[in-house]
């Protein structure tokens, strides 16, 4: 190597047709390009179409051209008809611009198989700042980019099941959303054709007792109407505010004509207990309040009645309160144990593990219910 | 006393109709037609003068209770009332109708509505309270509810 430095010291051309030439081998960087396991090659750009000018034996392995049949060609015939285009044309721009480029690239060996080459190309500039040659690496990355291109395609498989998967669920979701106002719509249909067949049934009827017995299950199912009705209004058709219902029932029951005389008296904090208790406390309330209406005030000659009517819903901890009062005639010992809508009170009392107690108001009556409401069911209606 | 109103009932279960016509009469109103579909829903606002029309969402010839009410707003010769057990599909700006009784309706609920509307009807704005199961539509809440 020295002594062709002083030959012709600053040509870079020669060191490389040196380095082809197997000579210089006293230089320790030549030796070690030659016989690293890393595949690199040398071209000179100033020759008529940057040949190869230097291959190490690595290359040579790793393609499986002899070392005649590469030296003195242009790199394009690693190249082969899977080879990305736009990979030949980084690597185009990056010569004509003289930068170093990491690519990688399909390329083909000799026996016509492929394999990925992850190519890294380097211009080297003598003191001038002209571009000698190029040095290039290669290393074979096709088992790196078999697995890259598993990992996609398995994403890919795994993103389309799970985008399947969603819809599917979507789809029953709105199946079952759909069914459920199906059904809902149909029991609220159906709720007020019971209504309407008593109805119209206690108007054919002529006798009076009958006539009052089927009016009171006229209320008691609309009473339960009310309920469905409201629990399927809401958002959450878990829970139940039973202060709204109150208001409702009070409203619906004094607007009807003749009893405009009474007064109401609400005292109603926001009141939540779930579904399943709904229907009980509902019930439960329609009998208090018109047995109130119904037994508490005296009629008048002109058919009214007048009076006072109270609903008080408190919510003291784990607690729900409810007092339904009158200013009227009093029970008077009347505890009507054979008839049915005291019956009706107490069983519903017992099911939801109230404790119902009838006060003597003087005047009046006042009835105090007091049941456990778990503290879950609390302010919890969103 | 005010005038009593004429009521079309526009409800494809017949059950109901009865019913309603029952109550619309027990309140001193009179029923001037009953319709089951569209269509005849369409003749009889064109050949009958009706005040409020009742009218259900789904008839037998399916959802066309809102058809039913633009096709009166667009005559302007009646006023429309939703009845139905299914408020959710009332479009947000209810077709021109008043409001909505949703179905399962109480006999009182209906009959203090009647009294609530004939107010509303002839002297407007309506000054009992709104009963409870009668929801009003946006543009009528600001004219007969204002601030409420
Ligand atoms: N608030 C009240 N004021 C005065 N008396 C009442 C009051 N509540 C109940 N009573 C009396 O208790 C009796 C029993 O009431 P209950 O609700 O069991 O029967 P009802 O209302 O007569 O008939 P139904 O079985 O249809 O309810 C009534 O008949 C009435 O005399
Ligand atoms: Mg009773």
């Amino acid at each position: 190597m020295d002594t062709k430095r002083t030959r012709e010291p600053a040509d870079a051309w020669h060191m490389t047709d040196d380095l082809h030439a197997e000579q210089g081998k006293g230089d320790p960087f030549a030796a070690a390009i030659r016989a690293t396991r890393m595949s690199m090659i040398i071209t000179d750009p100033r020759r008529q179409d940057n040949p190869i000018v230097f291959a190490n034996d690595a290359f040579l392995r790793m393609t499986g051209y002899e070392r005649h049949e590469v030296l003195g060609r242009n790199c394009r015939f690693l190249q082969g008809p899977k080879t990305e285009k736009a990979a030949v044309a980084q690597i185009r721009a990056a010569i004509a611009d003289e930068t170093d480029l990491s690519v990688d690239i399909l390329n083909y060996r000799k026996d016509g198989s492929s394999f990925w080459n992850a190519l890294y190309i380097s211009p080297v500039s003598n003191d001038k700042g002209e571009v000698q040659f190029f040095f290039a690496s290669q290393l074979d990355v096709s088992d790196r980019k078999r697995s890259e291109h598993r990992i996609t395609a398995d994403k890919e498989r795994f993103e389309k099941a799970v985008k399947e998967r969603t819809a599917e669920l979507e789809a029953a979701l709105e199946a079952q959303t759909t069914l459920l106002h199906e059904v809902d719509h149909r029991v609220k249909n159906n709720l007020q054709m019971i209504s309407s067949l008593i109805l119209m049934q206690s108007r054919t009827v002529s006798d009076e007792n009958l006539k009052r017995s089927l009016g009171t299950m006229l209320e008691r199912i609309e009473a339960l109407s009310t309920v469905h009705r409201r629990l399927y209004q809401s958002k959450d058709v878990s829970k139940f505010d039973v202060s709204d219902f109150a208001r409702d029932l009070i409203s619906d029951l004094l607007t009807a004509s003749g009893r405009s005389e009474i007064n109401p008296t609400l005292e109603l904090e926001p009141i939540v207990v779930p579904a399943e208790k709904a229907t009980p406390v509902a019930l439960m309330v329609n009998e208090l309040v018109t047995n109130a209406l119904k037994h508490a005030f005296k009629e008048r000659p002109d058919g009214t009645k007048s009076g006072s009517i109270g609903i008080k819903m408190s919510q003291p901890d784990g607690h729900l309160n409810i007092e339904v009062s009158d200013d009227g005639v009093g029970m008077a010992g009347a505890n009507g144990d054979a008839s049915f809508g005291m019956r009706l009170i107490k069983s519903l009392a017992r099911q939801l593990r109230a404790d119902i107690e009838w006060r003597d108001a003087g005047p009046g009556t006042r009835v105090v219910i007091s049941m456990p409401n778990g503290p879950q069911h609390k302010g919890n209606l969103s | 006393m005010t005038d009593s109103l004429k009521i079309l009932i526009v409800e494809d279960e017949a059950l109901l109709a009865m019913e309603l016509e029952s109550l619309v009469e027990d309140a001193g109103h009179s029923v001037v037609g009953w319709a089951t579909s569209l269509a005849e829903a369409r003749a009889m606002i064109d050949s009958t003068r009706a005040d409020i029309a009742f009218v259900d969402i789904h008839l037998t010839d399916g959802p066309t209770g809102i058809d039913v009410a633009e096709y009166i707003d667009g005559r302007k010769n009646a006023m429309v009332v939703f009845m139905t057990a299914n408020p959710k599909r009332i479009p947000d700006h209810f077709a021109g109708a008043i409001g909505v009784i949703a179905k399962p309706y109480t006999t009182n609920g209906v009959t203090s509505a009647l009294r609530y509307l004939q107010e509303g009807v002839r002297r407007p704005p309506p000054t009992s309270e709104r009963p409870a199961g009668f929801t009003l539509s946006p543009a009528f809440e600001t004219v007969w509810a204002p601030g409420r």
